[in-house]
C-alpha cells in the first residue's frame, strides 16, 4: 500500500510537467519577406504632411568615405559585443518594428483603462494632466482615449515613414549589411535603401507621442526607444548616421502631430456637473427623457461629454453621420426590445455569454479600438505587409476609429438616451454598464467603421471582418447594456464613418 | 463497526482513542476546508476546492475499513469589504457579496489506514441590493474533489498519542462556469492537486493540537476573452492561477465520552506568484490571493441515532491581499454506516 501511495503521489507531481502553457505578450513571427517594397510611396499622399519631401534631412555620406567607413567598424563592434539580451531584443523587434510600438501602444492603455474610484467622501477627483501622478493618475485611457492615442501615433507613424521613404530612394544609401560582406543581417532582406533609417523614425515618433499621451511612462519608453535604436544598428540594417536621419523625421512628425492633438478640442471633452447637465437637460426638453448614471455614488458627470466635439480626420462635419433619433421609451419598438433583453438576461446561453465577453473590453483592458489593432496586426504579418503599408493600415484604420468614437459621442449626448438598467425595474447584466449614454453603442460604431477599412485594404478578409463587426455589436446587448438598436444603428453609423476615410485612402496613391 | 460510528458512544469505552473516522469530524474537517475554499473562491476565486478537500483529509481522523461516510452541508458567506492589493476598501458596485454553498461529500475506508473522498458543492452568488454595478449573480455546480488520504504514523507518545497523515487530493470543474468574472464567479475555473501532511498530537484528556500544510499547485483557467493585463499584454484566453501555500493550525477538545468536539483554527494562504487587483477594478484569476483566517468549529455524535452526526462551523477572514474580508457560517449533517 505504501509502495502504491508512493508512486501515486510521484506520480501526481510527474503529471504537471506536461500542464505548463506558453501565455504570449506579444504577436510571435520572425522577420519575414515584404510583399513588395513599394519605392514609390515618398509620393504618397500623407496625412498631416502635405507631401513626403516637407521634412528634410542632410544629404547622407557616401558608403565609400572615411566617415561611413568609421561608421561600419562601429557597427562591426557593435554586433561583435553583442550580448545574450541584445540578441534577444533584435529578434523581438523584427524588420517590422512598427508591430511592436502598436503593442507597446496598446499595453499602455490597458495599463491606464481605469476608471477612477470615489473618494472617501462620495466625490469623485478627475485625472489631470496637470497632476498625472494623482490620484487618481492620468490619463484614464477610456475608449475615446485610447482611440485618439492609437490615431494619432499611427498618423505620425505613417507620415514618417512617407518622408523616409522619399529620402531613401532619393539618395539609394545601402544597408551596412549590403556594404560589407562581413557585417551579418539579423533579419530576412528586403531591398530597401538604409538613409534615413526608417525604423528610426518610428522608434522616435512613438516614444514622442506615446509619452505624450502616457507621461508617466516617459522613461520606460525612452528605454524601449534605445532598445529599438540599438537594434538597429545590430540587425546590420543601419549605421548611426542612418539613425540620426531617421530621428530628424521622427521627431519632427511628432511634434506635428501633438500640434494637431493640443488643438483637436480633446482637452475640453470632460465638462464640469453644470455644463454636464445643461447637456442633459438640453436632450430632455427635445426628447422628454435623459441618461442618468446610477452607479454608488452617482458619478456627477459622464465620460467625455464633448468628445463629440473633437476635431475628426476625415468626416468634414459631425452631423453627417449623426443617426436618427431612437425608439421613444413606452413606444411599441421601445417594448420590443425590452422583451428581447429580458429574454436575453434570463436565458444566458453558453454562446451569449461567450460572445458577451469576448467583446467586453472593458476597464483594464486595450478597449474596442485596441481589439482592432490587434486584428490588423495579424493581418499585417499574414498578408507580409512592409513597414510603410503596416503604418498607412494603422493610420487609415486608428483614424476612421477616432472619427466613429466621435461621432457615436456626438449621438449619445445629443440623444442621451438611457441605459437598460435605467429604464428596466430590476434589471440585471452580465456587463459593466460604462458611464455614458447609450445610444448608439460605442462598440458597434468602432467596430464597423475598423471592419470597414480593414474590409477595403484586406479584401480577402472582408467578410469575415464585417461579421466580427456585427457580433461586436449584439453582444453589447447580450451583456445587457445596449438595445438591439444601439447596436444596428451603431453598424450603419460607423460604415457611414469610415466611408469618409476609405474615400481618402483611395486617392493616397498607394492603391 | 460500533466502534466507529460517527456517533458512537462505544468510543467511550476507549477513551484513549476518538473515532476513526467520524463522519461527521470528516466532513466537518471537509467543510471546513471547503468554506474556506468557497470564500476564498468567490472573493476573488482564488482558492480552489481543492483546498478543501485536502483538508478534509487532512482531519486527523480516519475511517474504519469498508465504512462510508456522507455529508451534506450548507455555507453562508458574505463580505462588504475586500483588500485591493493589500488596501482594505469597501465598494458600492458590489455593495454586500453572498455566496451560499451546498456542498455533497462522501468518504470511504479502503483500509483502517487509507480513506477515500468524494464532493461536490453547489454555488450561488449575488449582490445585495441596492447597487452600483447591477451585476447579475450565478449558481451552478463547481468543482469535483477527488481525495486520498494516509494514515502514515501513528504511535503512543508521552501522555497521548501521536499521527501523521498525507493526503493527496485533485479537483476538477464540473460545469462551464466563467472563472473570470469575479467576484461572482463559482469558482476558479482550473484543475487543482494539492499534497498535504498532517501532524496530529492527542492528550488522554481529550485536547488535541494538529497542524498541516499544503501545497496547492492550480493549472490555467480559460476566460472568454482573448486579452487581459497581468503587468503586461496577454494576448490569450488562458490565465495562469496562482499556486499556494497553506497552513493551519487548530487546538481542539473531545467532551462527553467523544461525542462532542470543539476546535479552535487560525489558517493562512499564501500566493506564490500573481498580480494585484487594479486600483476600482475588479479582481481576476491571476490575482495574488493571500489571506489569515480564524474559526471555531463544533461536532456533535448522537449516542440515540448510530451514525449521525451534526456539525457547525463559523470562520472570518481578518488580513488578506487580493482576498474579500469574508465571514462564513456553516452547517452540516453526517451519517455512517457500513456498505
Amino acid at each position: 500500500m505504501k509502495t502504491l501511495l508512493r508512486i501515486i503521489i510521484l506520480l501526481s507531481g510527474l503529471s504537471l510537467g506536461g500542464c505548463f502553457r506558453e501565455l504570449p505578450t506579444e504577436l510571435e513571427f520572425d522577420s519575414y519577406q515584404f510583399q513588395g517594397i513599394d519605392e514609390d510611396a515618398g509620393f504618397w499622399k500623407p496625412i498631416l504632411l502635405e507631401s513626403g519631401s516637407d521634412l528634410s534631412v542632410p544629404n547622407p555620406t557616401s558608403v565609400s568615405s572615411p566617415e561611413y567607413q568609421m561608421e561600419l567598424e562601429q557597427v562591426k563592434e557593435a554586433i561583435r559585443t553583442m550580448n545574450e539580451q541584445q540578441r534577444k531584443n533584435v529578434n523581438y523587434w523584427t524588420n517590422n518594428p512598427v508591430i511592436r510600438w502598436n503593442e507597446i501602444a496598446l499595453e499602455l492603455i490597458a495599463k491606464y483603462n481605469l476608471i477612477p474610484g470615489p473618494n472617501e467622501d462620495g466625490t469623485y477627483t478627475l485625472p489631470s494632466p496637470n497632476d498625472p501622478d494623482g490620484p487618481p493618475v492620468f490619463p484614464f485611457a477610456h475608449p475615446p482615449y485610447a482611440s485618439r492615442a492609437l490615431a494619432y501615433l499611427s498618423v505620425a507613424q505613417y507620415d514618417g515613414l512617407i518622408a523616409a521613404w522619399y529620402h531613401k530612394f532619393r539618395f539609394g544609401r545601402k544597408a551596412p549589411f549590403e556594404v560589407d560582406p562581413e557585417i551579418p543581417h539579423a533579419y530576412v532582406t528586403n531591398q530597401i535603401p538604409a538613409y534615413p533609417s526608417g525604423g528610426a523614425v518610428v522608434a522616435s515618433a512613438s516614444r514622442a507621442i506615446l509619452t505624450a499621451m502616457f507621461p508617466l511612462e516617459a522613461a520606460y519608453l525612452e528605454e524601449k526607444e534605445r532598445e529599438h535604436l540599438e537594434c538597429l544598428i545590430l540587425s546590420g540594417e543601419n549605421v548611426p548616421s542612418d539613425l540620426e536621419a531617421g530621428i530628424k523625421i521622427g521627431e519632427e512628425i511628432a511634434a506635428l502631430s501633438m500640434t494637431r492633438a493640443s488643438g483637436d478640442g480633446m482637452k475640453n471633452a470632460q465638462v464640469s456637473k453644470p455644463v454636464s447637465d445643461s447637456i442633459a437637460n438640453a436632450a430632455f426638453e427635445r426628447f422628454g427623457w435623459k441618461w442618468k448614471n446610477l452607479e454608488s455614488p452617482t458619478r456627477p458627470v459622464g465620460l467625455t461629454p464633448l468628445f463629440g466635439k473633437v476635431k475628426m480626420w476625415n468626416v468634414p462635419n459631425v452631423e453627417a453621420t449623426r443617426p436618427g433619433i431612437p425608439p421613444t421609451p413606452g413606444s411599441p419598438e421601445y417594448l420590443e426590445d425590452v422583451k428581447i433583453l429580458r429574454k436575453y438576461a434570463n436565458e444566458v446561453t453558453v454562446e451569449r455569454r461567450r460572445i458577451a465577453n469576448f467583446w467586453q473590453d472593458g476597464l483594464g483592458t486595450y478597449t474596442p479600438p485596441g481589439h482592432w489593432n490587434d486584428f490588423a496586426r495579424e493581418f499585417i504579418v499574414q498578408y507580409k505587409l512592409n513597414t510603410i503599408r503596416t503604418a498607412r493600415t494603422y493610420a487609415y484604420m486608428n483614424m476612421a476609429i477616432m472619427d466613429a468614437g466621435i461621432s457615436c459621442w456626438d449621438a449619445k449626448y445629443y440623444y442621451h438616451y438611457p441605459r437598460p438598467i435605467q429604464t428596466i425595474e430590476g434589471f440585471e447584466t452580465i456587463a459593466g454598464t460604462p458611464n455614458f449614454p447609450s445610444y448608439t453603442s460605442g462598440h458597434s460604431v468602432f467596430s464597423a467603421a475598423a471592419a470597414e477599412v480593414l474590409a477595403y485594404l484586406f479584401p480577402q478578409e472582408a467578410q469575415k471582418v464585417r461579421a466580427w463587426a456585427e457580433e461586436a455589436a449584439i453582444s453589447r446587448v447580450y451583456g445587457g447594456i445596449h438595445w438591439t438598436f444601439d447596436a444596428t444603428v451603431g453598424t450603419t453609423q460607423g460604415r457611414n464613418v469610415a466611408q469618409y476615410t476609405i474615400d481618402v485612402a483611395k486617392l493616397d496613391g498607394a492603391d | 463497526m460500533n466502534k466507529y460510528t460517527c456517533g458512537s458512544r462505544g468510543l467511550m469505552k476507549t477513551p484513549v482513542r476518538e473515532p476513526k473516522m467520524s463522519l461527521g469530524t470528516y466532513l466537518k474537517t471537509f467543510k471546513l476546508r471547503y468554506s474556506v475554499f468557497s470564500w476564498l473562491t468567490f472573493a476573488f476565486c482564488l482558492i480552489g476546492q481543492q483546498a478543501l478537500f485536502a483538508q478534509s483529509p487532512t482531519d486527523g481522523l480516519m475511517m474504519p475499513k469498508g465504512e462510508i461516510c456522507v455529508l451534506a452541508n450548507y455555507e453562508f458567506g458574505h463580505f462588504d469589504h475586500y483588500w485591493e492589493g493589500s488596501f482594505l476598501r469597501e465598494n458600492q458596485t458590489i455593495a454586500t457579496v453572498h455566496r451560499k454553498t451546498a456542498l455533497a461529500m462522501a468518504a470511504y475506508g479502503i483500509s483502517q489506514k487509507l480513506n477515500v473522498y468524494l464532493g461536490v458543492p453547489f454555488v450561488s452568488t449575488n449582490s445585495t441590493r441596492p447597487n452600483g454595478g447591477k451585476f447579475a449573480g450565478v449558481s451552478g455546480l463547481q468543482d469535483l474533489t477527488i481525495a486520498l488520504k494516509y494514515e502514515a504514523l501513528k504511535s503512543q507518545v508521552g501522555n497521548g498519542e501521536l499521527s501523521g497523515y498525507a493526503s493527496l487530493a485533485f479537483s476538477s470543474p464540473v460545469s462551464n462556469y466563467l472563472s473570470d468574472y469575479q467576484p461572482y464567479s463559482l469558482g476558479l475555473g482550473t484543475q487543482q492537486l494539492s499534497w498535504r501532511a498532517l501532524l496530529k498530537y492527542k492528550w488522554n484528556s481529550g485536547f488535541y493540537i494538529r497542524a498541516t500544510s499544503a501545497y496547492i499547485w492550480r493549472g490555467y483557467t480559460q476566460a472568454e476573452r482573448e486579452y487581459y493585463y497581468n503587468n503586461g499584454s496577454y494576448y490569450t484566453t488562458w490565465m495562469d492561477v496562482p499556486s499556494s501555500w497553506n497552513h493551519e493550525l487548530v487546538v481542539g477538545k473531545w467532551f462527553f465520552g467523544n461525542s462532542l468536539r470543539l476546535e479552535m483554527n487560525l489558517s493562512s494562504l499564501r500566493s506564490t506568484s500573481g498580480d494585484d487587483i487594479r486600483a476600482y477594478n475588479a479582481p481576476q484569476p491571476t490575482n495574488k490571493v493571500n489571506m489569515d483566517r480564524v474559526g471555531g468549529f463544533v461536532q456533535y455524535y448522537f449516542s440515540s441515532i448510530k451514525g449521525l452526526g451534526v456539525l457547525a462551523y463559523y470562520n472570518r477572514v481578518f488580513q488578506g491581499r487580493n482576498a474579500p474580508e469574508l465571514s462564513t457560517l456553516g452547517a452540516g449533517i453526517t451519517y455512517q454506516f457500513k456498505l
